[in-house]
């Protein structure tokens, strides 16, 4: 039985745990290609005006998965941790793919949801496994070596890998031969698809930059940063994003900071301010906020980067 | 070269402008490129230019026909001609044909700046279309704002509101003075709280662009931020005016030789076509520039497999 995987959204954060655990339960796994211009332009077609790039092109990347494989895995991700939620177009991600795409294969939706209990996580995994084989120790033995490969990854990030690059499979990308720091902010299906964010990455490092992205902090930096809060926020990626923007006042080494958004975003509309207030204040590290949506020329980035990279390089030199 | 206009400036050693010209793009950059060159050349020759720097939204096209030395960005560009103006400066507004930005800076070091974000709303082509549609020529468009006696409020936020709003004004019988200095005042607030949201605007405050000439929307600056607005007396081509500062030091540092294609320039015939190439599903949109049939620069690729186009001995 072949399972499709859209190379989208937390894709980017949750690939070496989903796949693997498919593969252990014996399936064939297809991950959608790498996004181009006609997964943006199918996502576009099915999708309204105001939701936001990244899950127009999720829509694409649904659509060139539904006629090559027997069921597609779109999770409903309403919460990872307890008392914070996933964005709200998430949670409701297998809907409005059912609603705006026509023959669909089933698709595989399972519920995580641990605002109540973190028990949640394992009624999901069980509610998945049981699609494909009705022996609960195939699913536990399939899960424990799925969550084995994923806490490979996760510990790769922590050492300073990033996601594009263990994903690709490049890892050599590690030197510290670069001149800058910058770390990027953003949502990881926007900061590791090259597409959506024009290669903003390899922008960035072609001026003799090292970027580094949240995905790189443990989970303890959040927990301590996140502390300062006076009210934590609703949003898991919200957080994750604030708490990497304040142990910058701790470290020296960060040479600047870009914050990635895609336009529409309605977390971000508040969590951006939040950082670059807090950034601004607390620290004399350059920011500057970019934001993306369906533009394919890159003449606007472009600038911004060489103008940002050029203030730094500049700044340093004094 | 940007997206309204092209300008050119000649400095000499000591980055003093000798001669400089200002032309509307026009949506045909090469043409625009061509007569600013043929104006400047007029008693020059090639041997005479030690160095080329080009800027702006057109940077590498009119790199790839003057031959430059050095193409930078118009943020650090319009930094640079601020810095050689006035050396103390904090603060530079500029608002050109499609950008506008605001660049922040302390003991002439740039230390923050900002673009207007995805959305070209409240630039100098917004003004050039209100004005065509009113039928007022766009160099009376500030004089015209100065005689307002009791301006309107048009909705700032989106150049699409703006001009409903503006219709909207004028077909209930307000007079054209208010209607544009209400524009002005809508632009700047649009300004204020988008570009240069969260920034501190100290003194020396510079207004560089082409919209600088335009003396409703300095007085409306003016008035908003209860502040001095100074306008450079080359506010016009500062852009033009900091690449060419930088063409001149790296020269001189380097010691290195200009790649000025020379004034012929002038009358060669450049091309351009484009293709998509199919070598993936990217499918990127491929420009490629010919001077008398032959290949001089190529770019748009994502993948850098047509611009590496400078490694070729062929060409």
């Amino acid at each position: 039985m072949r399972i499709g995987i859209p190379r989208g959204l937390l894709y980017y954060l949750y690939k070496p745990l989903w796949e693997k655990f498919f593969a252990e339960l014996g399936l064939e796994v297809v991950v959608s290609k790498k996004t181009t211009k006609n997964t943006l332009k199918k996502g576009i077609e099915v999708t309204v005006d105001d939701i936001c790039l990244p899950v127009k092109i999720y829509h694409g990347h649904v659509i060139s998965l539904k006629d090559n494989v027997d069921v597609v895995f779109i999770p409903r991700l309403v919460s990872i941790k307890n008392k914070e939620f996933i964005c709200p177009k998430l949670m409701g991600l297998p809907d409005v793919i059912r609603a705006n795409i026509k023959d669909l294969p089933p698709i595989i939706e399972p519920t995580v949801d641990l605002t109540s209990s973190w028990l949640g996580f394992y009624r999901a995994v069980f509610e998945v496994g049981s699609y494909f084989t009705n022996k609960n120790t195939v699913i536990l033995k399939a899960f424990y070596k799925a969550t084995k490969n994923f806490k490979n990854y996760t510990q790769a990030l922590e050492k300073g890998a990033r996601p594009d690059e263990i994903l690709e499979g490049c890892c050599n990308l590690l030197s510290n031969k670069a001149k800058f720091k910058i770390l990027l902010l953003g949502h990881p299906y926007n900061l590791y698809d090259p597409f959506i964010n024009l290669n903003m990455i390899k922008k960035i490092e072609n001026y003799g930059a090292r970027v580094i992205t949240p995905e790189n902090f443990t989970e303890t930096i959040f927990k301590t940063h996140l502390s300062k809060l006076n009210k934590p926020l609703f949003w898991t990626l919200g957080n994750k994003l604030l708490a990497a923007a304040y142990q910058l006042k701790e470290r020296r080494d960060i040479d600047g900071v870009i914050l990635l958004v895609s336009f529409g975003c309605g977390p971000d509309s508040l969590i951006g301010e939040l950082i670059e207030r807090w950034i601004r204040k607390n620290t004399d590290i350059p920011f500057v906020l970019l934001t993306i949506d369906e533009h394919s020329g890159d003449a606007g980035l472009n600038t911004r980067i060489e103008a940002f990279m050029d203030m730094i390089e500049r700044r340093k030199a004094t | 070269m940007g997206s309204v206009s092209t300008n050119l400036v000649l400095i000499d050693k000591k980055c003093r402008v000798v001669k400089k010209i200002y032309l509307k793009t026009r949506g045909q950059p090469i043409k625009a490129i061509q007569k600013g060159l043929d104006f400047l050349g007029k008693d020059l020759r090639d041997e005479n230019i030690a160095g080329v720097g080009t800027t702006g939204s057109g940077r590498m096209l009119a790199a790839a026909l003057l031959g430059a030395d050095i193409i930078k960005n118009e943020i650090t560009a319009h930094a640079i001609a601020g810095i050689k103006f006035k050396p103390e400066v904090s603060t530079i507004i500029e608002i050109g044909g499609q950008d506008s930005k605001i660049i922040i800076l302390r003991k002439g070091i740039v230390v923050d700046f900002a673009m207007n974000t995805i959305c070209a709303a409240g630039t100098g082509s917004f003004l050039d279309r209100q004005a065509e549609r009113l039928g007022i020529p766009i160099e009376e468009f500030g004089s015209l704002a100065l005689k307002s006696r009791n301006p309107v409020r048009i909705a700032g936020r989106c150049a699409v509101f703006a001009e409903s709003d503006m219709i909207h004004k004028q077909q209930i019988g307000h007079n054209i003075e208010d209607i544009i200095k209400g524009l002005c005042e809508a632009l700047v607030r649009n300004y204020l709280n988008n570009v240069a949201k969260g920034k501190e605007l100290k003194d020396p405050i510079l207004f560089q662009g082409g919209v600088a000439a335009n003396i409703g929307i300095k007085k409306a600056f003016e008035t908003a931020l209860n502040r001095k607005i100074n306008i450079p007396d080359n506010y016009d081509v500062m852009g033009a005016y900091g690449v060419a500062i930088l063409a001149k030091e790296k020269i001189e540092q380097q010691k290195i030789k200009t790649s000025f294609r020379g004034f012929s320039s002038k009358d060669t015939s450049f091309n351009t076509s484009g293709f998509e190439c199919m070598g993936c599903s990217n499918h990127c949109e491929i420009i490629e520039i010919r001077s008398n049939g032959r290949l001089i620069s190529r770019w748009g690729d994502r993948c850098g497999k047509w611009n590496e186009w400078q490694n070729l001995d062929v060409i």
